[in-house]
């Protein structure tokens, strides 16, 4: 094969070179036979004479030899194309609506798979990405774990997979020990939140914490400057960061200048001692890092994740990379690592797992084991890029209907090419060159068109997708493959019926023969049918499914979330990270709110621990009075300020809000130094509480919850951005209010019980109720904050409707982009069956004509393509709910209260296709009714 | 004798595997082999030949002739030598097939 085609590409490439050896080769047969003659005595002009003749046609010869090379086949194939594009020249409407409508199903293809292409194939930006793996843990149960730390660099197993990345440092230490089976290892956590100040306002930054030889196993260098080394990562190490090319530029100016310079992060001074390479803009894809430190320095950083041992065994947090060495391969080092981790695991003083746990390390290759942000993508990426799949089938079969009425047209071509001794495998491939030919021009403008169609994608909806989205080699590869099996697709079944021909009618003259048509025109017509079918089919689904993502928009949208979000700013603030203790944060948030409230458009200024509808969830296992001994309920928690129910407008219901002496309580129960006494009493300070409606329906249901006591226990969870405030241990709750049900985490979760407690400290969110445009009021705002504390960066200034829409936006997306590729759907398919009916009226203006003469109806006639418009339609309609109805399931998790096999939207799209089936038949219908008898007689 | 159709290309793997041959020089030795009694169309043998390289069973590479001329000269590859052997083996079954059926005797009742 390999022979063949070398030999085949040597002709081609060296095609003078081969015609010059050619004739050397064959004069120096024909002279030498002469010559041969010569010494046997005959005259050398008389020699040359007959050797020619011996030899028989030189020409002939010649073009057997570049047969034999397969040269011809690539001649022809450049006639066919020339003689296909002379053909499209000469229908040039066909020709631009079968590229358009190519055009647009390629490019939405190639668009969604750009997204895709950066989201799952790219390599990983280091050096032999296949040599990295990455270490996951699995085991039956989950591990006595003290503290668990992830951060998005691979998706966590639940409790019946219990599964992670997340390890604990003897792990790290463990393989790296292990030199035998990797060139190299380490391990990194974050980015933790700093507070970086001494580059002009404070600010916050993401600084990935990472083990000294991060870049040399990875093999990432510098752009500038050095990356960190083992010798930086001790506890006797100058604090060194490495910045990320992105930040540099960002935040520096990219001024080369920056290197030795001293910034400060949470208040320790680090030198910047180099820049990355552009190329690494993150390990796992999608994260975002803006620069680099060493472990050893977390302990001097106070972040809050980092504060207890980070050396022990009970506290999971670092992820492991490692990278294999040549000769050793991922089952050997996986068996030996899994080995070396049980019995750490298992035979410490205080094992994590009981040997039927079975706990076991996974190496994964970094390249899929590192998928932290696609989980969040990949879904609707999928469904996305099944819905463009079906666009693109729509555009083939509405093609092939277009190609299939053009070959009746070319009928006599095709009859005079077969009566002429083209043998009907030649003329297939050449009508084949022909679709090929115009499903890569389609494939070159859909190029274009999803070019253009990406960059407004990430201009405008995905803003926040964090994949690098760049065209490449690999795009233009799968939109090649796409375009030819494409061309092929909608070509084969129009040239092979197109050269199945009776000659002598074909070649008598009209195409379209007599109404009683040959049988081989009917069966053409029921391909055209079928493909019309098809395509209404195909938009059916990708309607619906279309139809249930706008649902389910809506129906997020309509939700009340139980509070007014209109007119409501807010801003993070985080003083732990500028070392503020509790009762200093306390009178921070007082002056904070006295101040904010005093600003001209504020009616009033609260804060809490999370701010509502943005992601975070703080969630507590509590025991609840009343219910049995021992027993623990998961409830949401919200810490609060003073004056939050009225700044978000949350109705209480019973009992009342909290006063400032609740705050007080709160905050001496909360401090340490309170008398140990009454803390073994704890009956004697109960902090006061409310709970939401839930809570009471279902705790206290038919009773008064106000004086109830609620304990908190177990252990307590924090999600979110690690802003939760309340970490103290053993509380004691009195219920004195209850307030209304809000949306919590965001709109999709159901409401739970919730415990709204009074803030302590920690960091928090500030809410502004305004009467006017919230967002006027930012640069007042800043200003205020900065006047407090010129320490204190706030972070997240957004008004709560943005972060509502925010929390929408995988919802917005995927629902807006599929109307629109639904909408594509049914254009294309409205085209379809337009060309079908405009088609059929054309091949029967001979019938139509003779009935008219005969006293027909005209408006019977009109009815009569009406009629079969409505019944190609309903027929497609009816097929495409069938699909629909099997395939919506598969969106089912997508939904929000509409089911998959909601009636509303299926009726919806029905009624939408008779209506198009309508309007596409109406140009038709009418053209038939105006048939005049004696022009369509004369027709031939 | 005219040649039988589809022989002609076990013929120049035979000639060749003797030694590299030019075009010329395997008509000659074909000829000489079967003692003249094989005729072989001159215009048919460099199609052959052109077809057995493209196929990878023999190379060829520009030398010399006898008369210092510049030829190009045949010789058999190791995939052309596994080629003949069993293309040599089919032929003596068929032969043997065939020769058998035509000494068949009517058989006497």
């Amino acid at each position: 094969m390999w022979t063949r085609f070398r030999s085949w590409l040597t002709a081609i490439l060296g095609r003078s070179r081969m015609e010059r050896e050619m004739d050397v080769e064959l004069r120096f047969h024909i002279e030498a036979f002469a010559e041969d003659l010569v010494r046997r005595g005959v005259a050398r002009e008389e020699a040359l004479r007959r050797a020619g003749i011996e030899f028989g046609g030189i020409e002939r010869a010649k073009e057997e030899c570049r047969e034999a090379r397969g040269l011809p086949f690539l001649d022809s194939a450049l006639q066919d194309v020339r003689y296909g594009l002379r053909m499209l020249r000469k229908s040039p409407g066909f020709t631009t609506v079968a590229i358009l409508t190519l055009a647009l199903g390629i490019g939405a293809n190639t668009a969604i798979f750009t997204l895709v292409d950066a989201m799952m194939f790219r390599w990983l930006p280091v050096r032999d990405p296949g040599q990295l793996v990455v270490l996951r843990w699995t085991a039956h149960e989950q591990p006595r774990r003290n503290r668990t730390s992830s951060f998005s660099d691979c998706e966590r197993g639940d409790d019946k997979n219990p599964s992670g990345c997340s390890l604990p440092y003897p792990a790290f230490e463990l393989v790296r020990s292990k030199s035998g089976l990797f060139s190299g290892v380490t391990a990194f956590a974050g980015p933790a939140q700093l507070l970086l100040s001494g580059n002009g306002a404070v600010r916050t930054a993401r600084g990935e914490v990472v083990s000294g030889d991060y870049f040399s196993t990875l093999g990432v260098n510098a752009a500038l400057g050095r990356t960190l080394s083992a010798a930086d990562d001790t506890t006797s190490a100058a604090p060194v960061v490495v910045l990320t090319y992105a930040f540099w530029k960002s935040a520096f100016g990219g001024e080369s200048s920056v290197i030795g310079r001293v910034i400060s992060l949470n208040s320790v001074p680090f030198t910047i001692v180099g820049v990355t390479e552009p190329a690494f803009t993150s390990l796992t894809p999608g994260k975002k890092q803006d620069m680099f430190l060493s472990l050893s320095m977390l302990p001097r950083l106070g972040i809050d994740w980092a504060n207890d041992d980070t050396r022990a065994l009970d506290n999971w947090w670092l992820t492991i990379v490692a990278r294999l060495k040549p000769d050793v391969s991922t089952g050997q080092a996986q068996a030996a690592t899994s080995l070396n981790f049980r019995n750490l695991v298992l035979h410490d003083e205080k094992p994590l797992f009981k040997v039927s746990d079975d706990p076991a390390i996974v190496l994964l290759s970094a390249q899929s084991g590192l998928d932290g942000q696609r989980g969040f993508f990949a879904k609707p990426l999928y469904v996305l890029m099944s819905v463009v799949g079906l666009v693109l089938l729509i555009a083939c079969a509405n093609v092939a209907g277009l190609s299939l009425a053009r070959a009746t047209a070319r009928q006599k071509e095709m009859a005079v090419r077969l009566a002429l001794g083209g043998r009907r495998r030649r003329i297939v491939r050449q009508l084949l060159t022909e679709s090929v030919t115009l499903s890569m021009a389609g494939g070159a403008l859909g190029v274009l068109l999803a070019f253009l169609g990406v960059r407004a994608m990430t201009a405008i909806v995905l803003r926040s997708f964090p994949f690098v989205v760049e065209p490449d080699g690999r795009i233009l590869a799968f939109t090649i493959f796409v375009s030819l099996l494409t061309g092929i697709l909608f070509g084969l079944a129009p040239a092979l019926r197109g050269t199945r021909l009776d000659l002598t009618p074909a070649l008598k003259g009209s195409a379209f023969t007599f109404a009683r048509d040959d049988s081989r025109n009917r069966r053409g017509l029921h391909l055209g049918k079928g493909l019309v079918v098809l395509q209404v089919a195909f938009s059916m689904i990708v309607l619906v499914g279309a139809g249930l993502l706008v649902r389910t928009l809506t129906n997020l949208r309509s939700i009340n979330p139980g509070f007014d979000t209109q007119n409501l700013l807010l801003f993070g603030i985080d003083p732990t990270l500028a070392k503020y203790d509790d009762s200093r944060i306390r009178s921070l948030y007082r002056e904070l709110q006295e101040r904010l409230a005093a600003l001209p458009g504020v009616t009033s200024v609260s804060y809490s621990s999370d701010t509502l509808l943005s992601g975070g969830l703080w969630t507590s296992d509590v025991h609840v009075e009343g219910r049995a001994e021992k027993s623990t309920q998961e409830v949401d928690m919200l810490a609060v300020g003073p004056g939050f129910f009225q700044t978000l407008r949350i109705p209480v219901l019973e009992g009342h809000r909290f006063v400032a002496a609740d705050f007080e309580q709160a905050g001496r129960a909360a401090a340490p130094e309170e008398s140990p006494q009454l803390t073994a009493t704890p009956a004697v300070l109960p902090i006061p509480v409310l709970v939401n409606r839930q809570f009471v329906q279902e705790y206290f249901p038919e009773q008064n919850p106000l004086g109830r006591r609620i304990t908190q226990g177990g252990s307590s969870a924090a999600s979110g951005e690690g802003l939760a405030g309340g970490k103290a241990k053993q509380k004691v709750w009195e219920i004195i209010g209850v307030a209304g049900d809000v949306k919590y985490e965001n709109l999709r979760r159901e409401i739970h019980p919730m415990v709204y407690v009074p803030v302590t400290g920690g960091g928090a969110h500030f809410e502004l109720r305004t009467a006017t445009n919230p967002t006027a009021l930012v640069p007042a705002v800043r200003k205020i904050v900065n006047d407090t504390d010129s320490n204190l960066p706030i972070s997240q200034v957004k008004t709560q409707s943005q972060r509502v829409d925010e929390s929408l936006i995988q919802e917005r997306v995927i629902s807006h982009l599929a109307s629109f590729f639904g909408l594509l759907a049914l254009f294309l398919a409205c085209i379809g069956l337009y060309g079908l009916l405009a088609y059929e009226v054309t091949r029967r203006t001979r019938e139509i004509g003779i009935r008219i003469a005969l006293g027909a109806d005209k408006t019977d006639v009109f009815q009569q393509i009406v009629r079969q418009s409505l019944k190609t339609a309903l027929i497609g309609v009816s097929v495409g709910g069938l699909g629909a109805l099997a395939l919506m399931r598969l969106l089912s998790s997508m939904l929000y209260r509409v089911q998959p096999a909601d009636p509303f939207t299926f009726a919806v799209v029905a009624v939408l296709w008779t209506i198009v089936a309508l309007l596409a038949c109406y140009i038709p219908a009418r053209r038939a009714m105006s048939v005049h008898p004696i022009a369509a007689l004369r027709y031939e | 004798m005219e040649l039988l159709q589809g022989t002609l290309d076990m013929l120049i793997l035979k000639a060749v595997s003797l030694g590299p041959l030019h075009g010329y020089g395997v008509l000659l030795r074909i000829e000489q082999i079967s003692k003249d009694q094989l005729e072989i169309q001159q215009g048919s043998l460099y199609p052959a030949l052109y077809r057995l390289e493209h196929r990878g069973w023999i190379a060829s590479e520009w030398g010399e002739s006898e008369n210092k001329r510049k030829a190009k000269y045949y010789r058999l590859t190791a995939a052309g030598k596994r080629k003949l052997q069993a293309e040599a083996e089919r032929w003596n079954r068929m032969a043997d097939v065939i020769a058998g059926i035509l000494q068949s005797t009517p058989e006497k009742a």
